[in-house]
């Protein structure tokens, strides 16, 4: 049986509504028919990538529940035939794949395999195809609390073939080149689906996943919970048909509450809307064949590696501190070697490209530069100047970058800013910064260059801070306010991870620094005075005292906070749309997704405050009906 | 048990090596064409060969579309005007064509099946870009088999220059610089005339006689060498310089077996000693001919020492000078590519094989001394051919 969409290999096979409704017109033939054994594959490259989410926005309790009950009924005749049934794991194998499998006797897998994973959680929903009952009854409490929960939560870690068969989810692992044939050999073996019995502790297992998630989430996201105490039902003694009753209600509650329904639009936003970016200029870019760096500091080195490694071109480098290049190119060379060592880059192509780089105090090696990114510190006049002694050392042709966090890139002398968010190894935004004066060509050459890099491109508009760092700034200040009110910093940090953010706002402001923070609010202050107000206790941080300027003994409790917080994070979103920063409220939270880390259960933050009817409260309409530019009340 | 017999070469010829692509000599001409005059040529120099005593005809080509697409050794033989009676048959092993084509006939010989066999191969690359038509499986990339940068020569070149960072690019440019003086030099011996026939071709100016290689640049110096791009990375060390250019050309050559050399009172100029093939990594397969001469001077029960003339193919300097590097040979040294290689003349891929043991044989008269000669190239995909003649003309 082939799990097939009729589509080549760039459109994988869901399971949507026309997927169930085939399967249950074969099953009376595979009920009736005199078989010697069940394979079950897919077409070439794809087992099968899960159910069809695209049916999955503004569902109800009733269709949830009646689509979780649909792939029981048929999932479950496939478990109950009475022959041999194995499921050929040829490619990606995700969610409802998974669960098709487990309802086979036994699997094969291939070496080729890159994706094996229950991704539920990671959209705010639990596998409801039988996948929290079987996955911890064939694999053990251990593996199925990594593979279900931890793993989705982990940015929707996946196992590769031979992890999957390492951790008993397939019976045999085989060479890709005879696959099926060798899958066919097996099922001829007439395989026994085997009940494991592993002496783990499961109530154990299970407090500790819990203690971590609550430290990783807190509580935010009721999806991994629920996908917990399924597997706990399951290992405690349910029948299956009980475990599918639960799957049923869970998926019924889950699916349509705003978790779900955000992370499914935060999905979306970073999965298909990326894959045709709106802003996106249709100008024919202009190759890259060398690429200059003004500046050697910790995210210019960094850089520096990424360009090697993605572009492999030349790059330039220029300091006025020779102490700076050297320790920049130590950094560099570090790099690559850390990517020798994880078997990424072959030993002598990491020399090559350690060869490309070129240091100097001058701009002597600048000219052949089809780009130059500047990323000097935060210094109107210092950036100024740079830009004025570029233009007279680089072809005219050469497009001026600017990698500055706040500062105005028309106001410097530069044609485009290309902003890039440490750590820049991790973190997949950039912000790329069109003044009216950016031509279509440097911006498409910008934004293939932040292609090539493996990065994602957001359009904004030149103005302080642009989005991400900009709407940080006004949740800081929020927190700042409260605990210059006399708020106890931990208290005002929980009161803030109560959204589930990666990071309390303490724990940002040490990464960013908060000497960097503070120029940013200087600057957005600078041109929104009302807005952000200076802050004593950010300027002592700064300048390395750790003092809290307590302005009033009025402490402020966490609901307070957080409702301040999220008033604010509308209000700075609304300023963004009706400036035009941004062409609409997608915007926002794709650079939130991408370049802050946010969850996908806040959809960024705009479907949240969509959600949670602040945006209503406030502006009498939601946020993702508001269009750029235009007056907002 | 029954015995093997020896192989001979006798004799062999090549046309004018082209430019491939619309201003290239042979833009408007036939690839099987070509191969049809060098068999005619090659059969008027040994005019004692009754045509229908040939037993077999091996031609290689790498595109085996088109042009080049009619089970090539029979088409070309029907062409050329050989009797129908003489069979003809089309291999492939992308560079190292012609030289399989004549390992596939010196084992008919050897084996009994065939008396007289004609092998060589053709490649127009002006018509038949490389890879074009190719359907690669997508479980290379599916699977990471092999690395991407495997399928572009000139890329595995760079990758040679990444793994032996002693063989630099200054050394590489130096090699060219040598190819192509030796390459002037050889015009003016006797070389060429000897192996390369003239063609009358139709050209966009009328009709002209191809007699002349279309890569040669005898005023190819260091400093110009230094300032050419470097078209597979930036930054790179593989230039339009240093590379063989992309090429058009036909070779073909005459074998035979003792018996049959004396009963048509032809002259064998070499014995086939020994030959091997070996794989290597895709993505290195310029490394090829080290693995493939080390196999070769084992079964031949020979070494390095004792071969006193190497015809190496040349698409890339580095090439050259990774086998240099892996066997010990001075890449200066005077036994090496005499009269330049393919840098300076071209490689026209499936045919360059027969080019080198013409030059081979041609050398061996020049030095009746040298007893053993090596022909050798590698092979796209990770693939090296060696071949080890005698040089019995000389009296050995």
């Amino acid at each position: 049986m082939t799990i097939d969409n009729g589509e080549d290999h760039t459109k994988p096979t869901f399971f949507g509504r026309a997927a169930l409704e085939s399967l249950e017109r074969l099953l009376p033939r595979l009920e009736e028919g005199d078989w010697a054994a069940l394979v079950l594959t897919g077409k070439p490259f794809v087992f099968a990538a899960g159910a069809d989410i695209t049916e999955f926005p503004g569902a109800t309790r009733e269709l949830a529940i009646e689509g979780s009950r649909a792939g029981h009924e048929l999932f479950g005749r496939i478990r109950a035939l009475p022959y041999p049934t194995v499921a050929a794991v040829n490619g990606a194998c995700l969610g409802g794949g998974v669960e098709i499998a487990l309802h086979c006797d036994a699997r094969t897998i291939s070496t080729a395999v890159r994706h094996f994973a229950c991704p539920e959680c990671f959209l705010g929903i639990v596998p409801a195809w039988g996948g929290t009952q079987l996955v911890p009854r064939l694999v053990g409490a251990d593996t199925a609390v990594r593979f279900v929960v931890a793993n989705p939560m982990r940015q929707n870690r996946m196992l590769t073939g031979p992890e999957a068969f390492e951790l008993g989810f397939a019976e045999r692992l085989l060479e890709p080149a005879e696959f099926l044939d060798e899958s066919i050999a097996f099922a001829l073996e007439r395989p026994q689906n085997g009940v494991r019995h592993r002496d783990e502790d499961v109530t154990e297992v299970l407090r500790k996943v819990r203690a971590r998630l609550d430290g990783q989430v807190h509580g935010a996201a009721p999806a991994p919970y629920r996908a917990l105490d399924l597997i706990e039902g399951a290992l405690s003694g349910w029948s299956l048909e009980e475990g599918y009753a639960a799957e049923e209600e869970a998926v019924g509650e889950l699916l349509p509450g705003p978790q779900a329904q955000a992370s499914l639009y935060a999905f979306d936003l970073v999965d298909r809307r990326a894959r045709r970016p709106p802003g996106k200029p249709d100008a024919e870019p202009l190759p890259i064949r060398k690429v200059g760096l003004v500046g050697a500091g910790l995210m210019a080195a960094q850089l520096a590696a990424l360009f090697l490694r993605r572009l492999e071109v030349p790059v330039a480098m220029r300091d006025v501190s020779k102490e700076a290049l050297a320790s920049a190119r130590e950094t560099i060379e570090e790099s690559l070697a850390e990517q020798v060592a994880r078997g990424r880059l072959d030993e002598g192509k990491a020399r090559f490209l350690s060869s490309l780089v070129s240091t100097s105090t001058g701009y002597d090696d600048f000219g052949e530069c089809d780009l130059v990114l500047e990323a000097v510190f935060e210094e109107p006049d210092v950036k100024r100047q740079v830009f004025a002694e570029l233009r007279e050392h680089v072809k005219p042709e050469c497009i001026l970058a600017t990698n500055t966090s706040s500062l105005s890139v028309a106001g410097m002398g530069a044609d485009v800013g290309i902003h890039f968010f440490n750590p820049v190894a991790v973190l997949p935004l950039v912000e790329l910064v069109h003044t009216p004066d950016t031509g279509d060509g440097a911006l498409a050459t910008a934004w293939a260059f932040a292609e090539k890099l493996r990065k994602r491109p957001v359009l904004v508009a030149d103005a302080p801070a642009f989005v991400v760092n900009r709407v940080l700034t006004r949740l800081m200040s929020v927190v700042l306010d409260a605990v210059e009110h006399g708020t106890d910093p931990e208290e005002a940090d929980e009161a803030i991870l109560r959204l589930g953010l990666p990071m309390a706002p303490s724990v940002l402001l040490q990464m960013v620094g908060p000497r960097v923070a503070n120029h940013v609010l200087e600057t957005l202050h600078e041109a929104y005075p009302d807005r952000f107000p200076l802050s004593q206790t950010l300027a002592n941080y700064a300048e390395g005292r750790d003092e809290i300027a307590v302005r009033e003994q009025a402490p402020r409790a966490r609901e307070e906070i957080l409702e301040a917080a999220l008033e604010a994070l509308a209000d700075e979103v609304r300023h963004l749309l009706e400036e035009g920063v941004v062409a609409e409220a997608k915007d926002v939270d794709t650079a939130l997704l991408l370049g802050a880390g946010w969850p996908f259960w806040l959809g960024g933050i705009t479907r949240h405050l969509d959600q949670a009817g602040i945006s209503e409260r406030m502006f009498g309409r939601p946020l993702a009906e508001m269009g750029a530019g235009a007056p907002t009340r | 048990m029954r015995e093997l017999r020896e192989v001979f070469y006798v004799d062999g010829v090549r046309t004018a090596f082209g430019r491939a692509g619309p201003k290239g000599v042979f833009w408007r001409t036939r690839a099987d064409d070509m191969g049809v005059k060098v068999v005619r040529e090659l059969l008027r120099r040994s005019p004692s060969l009754p045509p229908e005593r040939i037993d077999d005809v091996v031609m290689a080509a790498t595109a085996q579309v088109g042009d080049q697409g009619l089970t090539l050794g029979r088409d070309v033989a029907l062409l050329a005007g050989l009797p129908q009676s003489v069979p003809g048959f089309a291999v492939d092993r992308m560079c190292a064509g012609a030289l399989t084509a004549v390992t596939a006939g010196a084992g008919e010989i050897a084996m009994g099946a065939a008396d007289v066999v004609l092998a060589g191969g053709i490649e127009h690359m002006g018509h038949h870009p490389m890879g074009d038509d190719v359907d690669f499986n997508p479980r290379f990339v599916a699977e990471r088999l092999v690395d991407t940068s495997a399928v572009t020569m000139g890329a595995t070149a760079e990758n040679l220059h990444d793994r032996f960072p002693q063989l630099t690019k200054e050394a590489a440019d130096a090699l060219a610089v040598r190819s192509q003086q030796r390459a002037a030099a050889a015009w003016q011996n006797g070389v060429m005339r000897e192996t390369v026939v003239p063609m009358s071709v139709f050209t966009d100016e009328g009709w002209r006689v191809a007699d002349r290689d279309e890569f040669l640049r005898p005023e190819t110096t260091m400093e110009a060498l230094a300032t050419l791009p470097t078209p597979f990375r930036a930054g790179g060390r593989v230039t339009a310089g240093n590379s063989a250019g992309l090429t058009d050309g036909a070779t073909v050559c005459l074998l035979c077996s003792e018996e049959a050399a004396q009963e048509h009172s032809l002259e064998p100029r070499m014995r086939l000693v020994a030959y091997a093939f070996a794989g290597v990594e895709p993505e290195l397969m310029g490394l090829g001919p080290v693995p493939a001469t080390r196999k070769a001077l084992e079964r031949a029960g020979l070494t390095l020492e004792e071969i006193g003339l190497f015809e190496l193919n040349e698409p890339f300097a580095v090439q050259v000078l990774s086998w240099c590097d892996g066997l010990g040979v001075d890449p200066e040294d005077e036994r090496l590519n005499p009269y330049g290689g393919a840098i300076a003349c071209g490689h026209p891929l499936a045919a360059t094989g027969v080019r080198l043991l013409a030059q081979l044989a041609y050398g061996f008269r020049e030095r009746p001394d040298v007893r053993y000669g090596l022909s050798a190239l590698c092979v796209g995909m990770g693939m090296g051919a060696a071949l080890i003649w005698e040089n019995v003309a000389a009296g050995h």
